[in-house]
């Protein structure tokens, strides 16, 4: 039997800076032959810092054959903190993928909406890049995207380079602008007017902070999306990841097993709709 | 079933020889103001064959320990770490049925796609010899209601029935056969007078006591069903002392961290729970369960409905030890009846 806690090693190829408070490392398993590189989108990884702990982080990247993976860190606890510090050739532990997937089969030949909030792209990556490396199997796709400052936004080129894509759009909006800005100032729901997708058959997925997932949900639902299309990437406090500490447990779900990506209709039934 | 008898005398011996083939022999012993606990006897033959009443703390701590080492961190710079296996042989003894029923469901728990080597691999290397109840330990008990009493039903490898003139036993899993198998001697067929008498007992402790209808009493608190008060009223006793989820038999939340003495050090879990704030509480100071209420409540939905629909019995085995230890006075029996 194997002990699922104990975590593998992993080295620390490139640490990319995406803005003031948050970094991507990209990570390469020691074992090349371990499953963590298998993931899906919306899974997530558990990350050793011996002497700090654990804490899930959600890949950002689709997975690719190079044996590298990524997770994007925004520096807001302990842990993170001293993540922030480590630098290339630096060693972790990380052990995963956990959690469930998005709903792959069901959004082929779909149009799909994703609204991300802040640091809420890193969930959403993997599944953005695996719709357009097939790209041809998928409808329009339109990606809503709000950010604090124009310095927050994540993935800055790669975001230019999505909009290039055929029948496919990219909108921006910060809430504090500065002077070089010149587009949208709001929250993110003020972009939903631009959004040309049909409510009634397309998909939703959503990741940031639980109030921007609340008002966009309330928003998306006024707009005439269904409440089974509508998805989102939920954040919890867990230790495990394999559904046995109990910290992620609600209502008989674990988000870490039955999670983190939940429909909106699984979230009324979890009470978390509000 | 085969069922057998033993003298006291005899189950001596049966002790005895049990010992040799073990590393740890967790069996009750008086303690200071003679309260029952658990203990390894294996050296200083503390051990009561019989008792009244159970233990204070249930015996799960020898399974899911107050604190854990998982693995050790053998240099935090190269983030090494190493497996650190417990090869010790269990025997439990004097186990009562409540105990027995909650180390089964968490087993049950602890497997799954994903299994917790650290609680199964103690759990399969033990082997559990329960003693049956004879009489209820406390008056808040109400293990009979919540089918966990008066006699085990499965997960032990013996069951002892104590009567006037020794044990009934009742054998159970494949570890029961061997343990008569290698100690033929001490064992005797059970006469139908014997087995009579037991009934007799038996019978009497559950007099008057029936079987709650927990599928029912999951439903409504599924629909949620409740009045509102009944919440309030117990967020307002709840001290979040934590002596329930101490205590309880069947509580096996954790949470992780790391001791560390310079480069190296362990990664242990530590019992958690969810009357805690903390508990639910992430980076940034989110906190989904801010609430006394809300937290009892989750502890409560999970024991009695959330294991009912996912194992098809409830989480609590009706000990009473939440309810013996709370300051506040609040009761899941009187919780249930109001329900």
């Amino acid at each position: 039997m194997k002990n699922e806690y104990l975590p593998i090693k992993a080295v620390i190829e490139k640490v990319i800076v995406e803005s003031p408070d948050a970094k991507t490392f990209i990570l390469r398993p020691i074992d090349k032959t371990n499953h963590m590189l298998k993931h899906k989108p919306g899974q997530f990884v558990m990350l050793s810092l011996a002497g700090y702990g654990e804490a899930p982080f959600t890949y950002a990247s689709s997975p690719i054959k190079d044996g590298v993976f990524q997770i994007s860190v925004r520096r807001v606890g302990i842990l993170t903190h001293a993540l922030h510090q480590l630098k290339e050739k630096d060693i972790v532990g990380v052990r995963g993928p956990y959690g469930n997937t998005f709903p792959l089969a069901k959004i082929k030949n779909k149009d799909i909406l994703f609204i991300a909030g802040g640091c809420g792209m890193a969930p959403l990556r993997p599944l953005i890049q695996y719709v357009f490396k097939n790209r041809k199997d998928y409808g329009r796709i339109e990606i809503i995207y709000g950010c604090r400052s124009p310095k927050d936004i994540f993935y800055k080129e790669e975001i230019k380079s999505w909009a290039n894509n055929p029948n496919s759009s990219v909108h921006l909006t910060v809430d504090e602008p500065d002077q070089a800005w010149g587009g949208t100032c709001g929250v993110v729901c003020i972009l939903l007017p631009k959004i040309k997708v049909n409510p009634k058959t397309s998909l939703v997925f959503l990741c940031g902070p639980g109030v921007m997932i609340k008002f966009a949900i309330k928003d998306i639902l006024k707009l005439g999306f269904k409440e089974n299309n509508i998805y989102a990437s939920l954040e919890r406090y867990m230790k495990c990841g394999i559904g046995k500490c109990g910290h992620c447990y609600i209502k008989g779900k674990y988000v870490c097993l039955d999670g983190p990506n939940f429909s909106y209709a699984q979230m009324k039934e979890l009470g978390i709709d509000s | 079933m085969q069922r057998l008898f033993i003298t006291s005398e005899n189950l001596k011996i049966l002790v005895a020889n049990l010992k040799k083939s073990c590393d740890e022999f967790i069996a009750p012993k008086k303690e200071h103001l003679d309260d029952i606990v658990f203990a390894d006897t294996k050296n200083d033959h503390a051990e009561l064959l019989n008792y009244e009443g159970n233990s204070v703390i249930s015996p799960r701590a020898f399974l899911l320990p107050q604190t854990e080492e998982l693995f050790e961190i053998k240099s935090v710079k190269n983030a090494s770490f190493s497996p650190i296996e417990d090869k010790k042989k269990r025997i439990f003894y004097g186990l009562r049925p409540c105990d027995i029923k909650a180390l089964t469901l968490m087993r049950s728990f602890f497997s799954g796609d994903f299994i917790d080597l650290p609680y199964q691999e103690k759990y399969e290397r033990s082997t559990f010899i329960a003693l049956a109840c004879n009489r209820l330990c406390c008056d808040e008990a109400f293990c009979c209601e919540m089918d966990a009493g008066p006699v085990a039903k499965e997960g032990y490898a013996l069951q002892l029935v104590a009567i006037a003139k020794g044990y009934l036993v009742d054998v159970g899993a494949k570890e029961g056969r061997q343990i008569v198998r290698e100690n033929k001697k001490l064992f005797t067929k059970a006469k139908a007078a014997d087995a009579k008498e037991a009934a007799v007992t038996l019978r009497g402790m559950t007099k008057g006591r029936k079987r709650i209808d927990y599928k029912k009493l999951a439903k409504i608190m599924k629909e949620d069903k409740l009045k509102p008060s009944v919440w309030d009223d117990i967020g307002l006793r709840c001290v979040v002392c934590s002596g329930c989820i101490t205590l309880c038999p069947t509580c096996s939340c954790f949470g992780i961290a790391d001791r560390l003495d310079g480069d190296s050090g362990t990664r242990f879990r530590y019992c958690d729970g969810c009357p805690y704030a903390g508990f639910t509480r992430m980076a940034g100071e989110n906190t989904p369960f801010p609430l006394h209420k809300d937290r009892i409540r989750r502890f409560f939905e999970h024991k009695l409905n959330i294991d009912v629909e996912r194992y098809g019995t409830p989480s609590c085995v009706g000990c009473a030890r939440c309810i013996q230890t709370c300051p506040g006075n609040i009761s899941i029996r009187k919780f249930i009846d109001t329900v």
